[in-house]
């Protein structure tokens, strides 16, 4: 049996994935957050081949008072690079928990409008009391339900435009046809949104939806997939595989990707040394997570992701590194071409959409579906 | 939709008699992408996509390619409606301000980048932490462009509903502003400083945050403010570094609008000059007069179609008139409510529909007008028709008057409409020495000419006595 090609992301936030990587390489907040730095690594992991790349964020620093701790709105990064890259997905990280649902949806609509359809949306719950005393809110009690609500109204604001609603007939005068266009009425546990969006149906129909597992209390309204691909971990591979396979056994529909740390060997230094030197730096050692990890040769991580892409139940994976500068010319010079050499992995073709690129179908509108079902 | 009745050509001749007081003043320009309104041209041939990222683009390129300083995006939160029906008759369906400006960042280099965001369905953690982003990735080149929108029939799209009353809807404003640009003073200015925490903890905003935004080359994002009101021009006097202005196209108005501003900039303890006046206007030029003219007005019975002008003067009767001769008269009943609600878009929201019916029908009477022809003299300004030399030579006696700094032109085609002010008008200005010819600075508060943004809030002295006045 032949497997789809593994799919292969990786996280372009700051200096990289360990928290000393800023202050222990002596990068300027200014530098690290700089376009010019962003739109390189983005353009670096497209040339190297890579699906798509994440935006992690967070509404708090976890180190408050930090400078290293700079860090821009993940849609605003990834709408930056939209027009600089041509092929590879841009899925922002972007908290269910607070922030207004509405301008969640538009702005993912935008960013996938400005991307020609190579959106996702890393939909993360935000624990703790720093968010809540952000927004000026009592703190959400129960997470997992504000995350399916939240991600259930930004789908339904996704497709409360049908396709085809600018009609522009001239004719009657008519830029729109309002009859495409539809309110959805929301009404969650803890708000409602009345609708429709602002912005007309996104290029994918609805970008793709992320999340770490167990994150989105699902399914939603009707048994309805709330979320396309279910980010998983484990302490060993053997663990990852069972995780991803609990995921495509539980909705088959759904794909499920690994989340794997890594540490290379880079410049003349074993990954052991620079994860030790890492780990000493001020924000401490790297907690693991739920992620695997690999500290070593790039040969072993060819070897370690070879056998999760030949594995049916693991999609992908989602490479965190260490560190952005020493790690990503490694992946792209290493890693990827030995495992695309296997035709384990495929570059992401220019004009295809993240979808495409994932083997998800453009999910049918939710309105035009009720209004032929009645018809 | 405005409801200034006054006719440029009549004004024309006192306007000779207005002093030039800055004759060294220089013309700027910015382009306001309408998005939404009957402004935009939506139904010629020459027309392109209102939704395709390079309609955004061209009109951005060739507005950097005419040295314009800004480019705009406004904000509408709810798709307008009237009786409850979704409107159909204008082009509708935008993309988030913020989100599409970064992607714009990317393929620009100098323009700035300005962002309509309210401050009343918006959080101030999240507005101060995009902008700031947006700033930094533009290296310096962001602006928000600050309204209120305080419906509650907007509010139905958000987790907290209508909640604000209308008359609080700039003390929220100056709340939410104060609350930023302390985020945006909290950056160390040394190496080795800590990032302030910032609490604010006034009636109407309530947070406590850690930012993690640095600061951009320009230090703040500048801060547009849209609002006509007293209320709203009170406002910008104290906290805006330009005001988005309906009154630019008349000279005596536009005279009028700037000495009131510049009154109010002083009565809040600024220098009168501190804040620029950018009024939203349009250019149209042909190679006669006769020819522009006829332009003009083959734009605006573009603009004002059948259907459009029985929906205007609908709106106001709150009514259908569907049945009604868009040729004839105005109905001869007076309209059934009294006060127009949110649904309509913020710029019909509140309007008191018996005066403005009082005005138009007195205005149609006495100019023999029909109803699309008083839509279209009363639906804005026409701006400035003319050759590109009497164009141009309008424009510098504006800004050498002191009636504005610049003007925020609506293109009526997309991406096409800019095309003319670019190479036809652009070119006349520079020969009167009147435009650059080059930008000489890289941020947006270098082409507007502001000065620095001082470090008001935060640790200082000012920066308290500032919070305290937003009582935040
Ligand atoms: C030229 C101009 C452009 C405006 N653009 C917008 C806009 O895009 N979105 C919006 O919500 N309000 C916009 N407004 C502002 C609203 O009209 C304003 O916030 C609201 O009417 C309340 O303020 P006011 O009572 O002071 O006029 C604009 C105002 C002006 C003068």
């Amino acid at each position: 049996m032949t497997v789809p090609p593994l799919l292969t992301a990786l996280d372009v936030d700051g200096a990289g994935a360990h928290p000393a990587a800023a202050a222990l390489f002596g990068l300027a907040p200014a530098d690290l957050v700089s376009g010019a730095r962003l739109a390189r690594a983005v353009r670096h992991a497209e040339h190297a081949g890579l699906t798509f790349v994440t935006f992690a964020d967070a509404a708090s620093p976890s180190v408050p008072g930090d400078p290293a701790q700079a860090r821009l709105d993940a849609v605003t990064r990834a709408a930056f690079v939209a027009r600089t890259t041509t092929a590879i997905g841009l899925v922002p990280e972007v908290p269910t928990t607070y922030p207004e649902p509405f301008h969640v949806a538009t702005q993912l609509a935008s960013l996938d409008l400005a991307a020609s359809g190579r959106a996702g949306w890393l939909a993360a719950v935000t624990p703790g009391d720093a968010a809540p005393a952000a927004y000026g809110r009592a703190p959400v009690a129960d997470l997992g339900r504000e995350a399916r609500d939240v991600v259930q109204v930004v789908r339904d604001l996704w497709d409360s435009w049908e396709d085809d609603a600018v009609i522009r007939d001239v004719a009657t005068g008519r830029y729109v046809d309002r009859d495409r266009i539809h309110r959805v009425d929301f009404a969650g546990e803890s708000f409602s949104v009345v609708g429709p969006l602002i912005t007309p149906r996104p290029p994918q129909g609805q970008p793709v939806v992320l999340a770490r597992a167990g994150d989105v209390a699902g399914p939603g309204r009707d048994g309805e997939r709330l979320v396309d691909v279910v980010l998983v971990g484990g302490s060993g591979a053997a663990e990852a595989r069972a995780a991803a396979r609990a995921v495509v056994d539980g909705d088959p529909g759904a794909r499920a990707v690994v989340e794997v740390q890594v540490v290379l060997h880079a410049a003349g230094r074993s990954g052991a040394d620079r994860l030790a030197e890492l780990d000493a730096g001020a924000a401490g050692p790297w907690a693991a997570g739920a992620a695997l990890r690999h500290v070593g040769t790039p040969a072993g991580l060819v070897a370690l992701l070879a056998e999760l892409a030949d594995d049916p139940a693991v999609a992908g994976v989602r490479l965190l590194a260490a560190e952005l500068d020493a790690d990503l010319p490694v992946l792209a010079r290493d890693v990827l071409p030995a495992l695309r050499a296997d035709r384990r992995t495929a570059a992401p073709r220019g004009g295809a959409t993240l979808r495409d690129h994932l083997g998800l179908t453009r999910p049918e509108n939710r309105f035009a579906g009720a209004a032929r079902a009645t018809a | 939709m405005t409801t200034t009745d006054r006719t440029p050509d009549r004004a024309a001749d006192a306007d000779a008699a207005h002093p030039i007081t800055r004759p060294d003043a220089q013309v700027h320009f910015g382009v306001f992408f309408q998005g939404v309104n009957h402004t935009t041209i939506w139904s010629d041939p020459e027309s392109g996509s209102q939704t395709d990222f390079a309609s955004f683009e061209r009109v951005a390129r060739t507005a950097e390619r005419g040295l314009f300083d800004a480019f705009f995006l406004g904000e509408g939160l709810r798709l307008r409606e009237s009786r409850g029906r979704l409107h159909d008759l204008d082009v509708v369906g935008r993309p988030d301000a913020i989100t599409q400006l970064a992607a714009l960042a990317a393929v620009t280099e100098r323009i700035g980048l300005v962002a309509t965001q309210n401050t009343t369905y918006n959080d101030p953690v999240d507005l101060a932490r995009r902008l700031a982003s947006l700033d930094v990735l533009s290296g310096g080149r962001a602006a928000w462009n600050v309204v209120t929108t305080d419906n509650a029939w907007t509010g139905e799209n958000f987790r907290r509903g209508g909640y604000l009353d209308h008359a609080r809807r700039y003390d929220r404003a100056e709340q939410v502003l104060a609350t930023a640009r302390r985020i945006w003073d909290a950056w160390p200015q040394g190496p080795d400083g800590r990032v302030a925490r910032v609490e604010a903890h006034g009636d109407l905003v309530d947070v406590t945050i850690d930012p993690t935004t640095p600061r951009s080359p320009q230090g703040h994002p500048v801060i547009f403010q849209a609002g006509d009101s007293p209320q709203g021009r009170d406002f910008a006097a104290r906290s805006a570094d330009v005001i988005f202005s309906r009154h630019g196209s008349v000279l005596a108005d536009a005279l009028e609008f700037a000495a009131d501003i510049r009154a109010r900039a002083v009565a809040a303890g600024r220098p009168e000059d501190d804040v620029k006046v950018f009024p939203g206007t349009a250019i149209v030029v042909g190679d006669t007069p006769a020819e522009a003219e006829e332009k003009a007005r083959w734009v605006a019975r573009q603009q004002v179609t059948p259907a459009t002008a029985l929906h205007v003067v609908g709106t106001i009767w709150g009514e259908d008139l569907d049945g009604y001769d868009p040729d004839g008269p105005l109905p001869a009943h007076d309209p059934a409510v009294a006060e127009l609600g949110g649904e309509g878009g913020s710029s019909t929201t509140g309007a008191r529909t018996h005066e403005v019916a009082a005005r138009w029908r007195a205005l149609a009477e006495a100019e023999g007008l029909s109803i699309r022809d008083l839509v279209i003299r009363v639906s804005g300004e026409r701006g400035f028709v003319g050759t590109p030399s009497a164009v141009a030579d309008r424009l510098v006696q504006f800004v050498r008057t002191g009636a504005v700094d610049g003007f925020n032109l609506s293109p009526w085609l997309v991406p096409s409409g800019l095309d003319d002010v670019v190479d036809r008008v652009v070119p006349e200005l520079q020969e009167r020495g009147a435009y650059r010819t080059a930008y000489a600075g890289t941020t947006l508060r270098e082409h507007l000419g502001l000065r620095a943004v001082a470090r008001r809030a935060g640790t200082g002295a000012a920066g308290a006595r500032e919070a305290a006045l937003a009582r935040v």
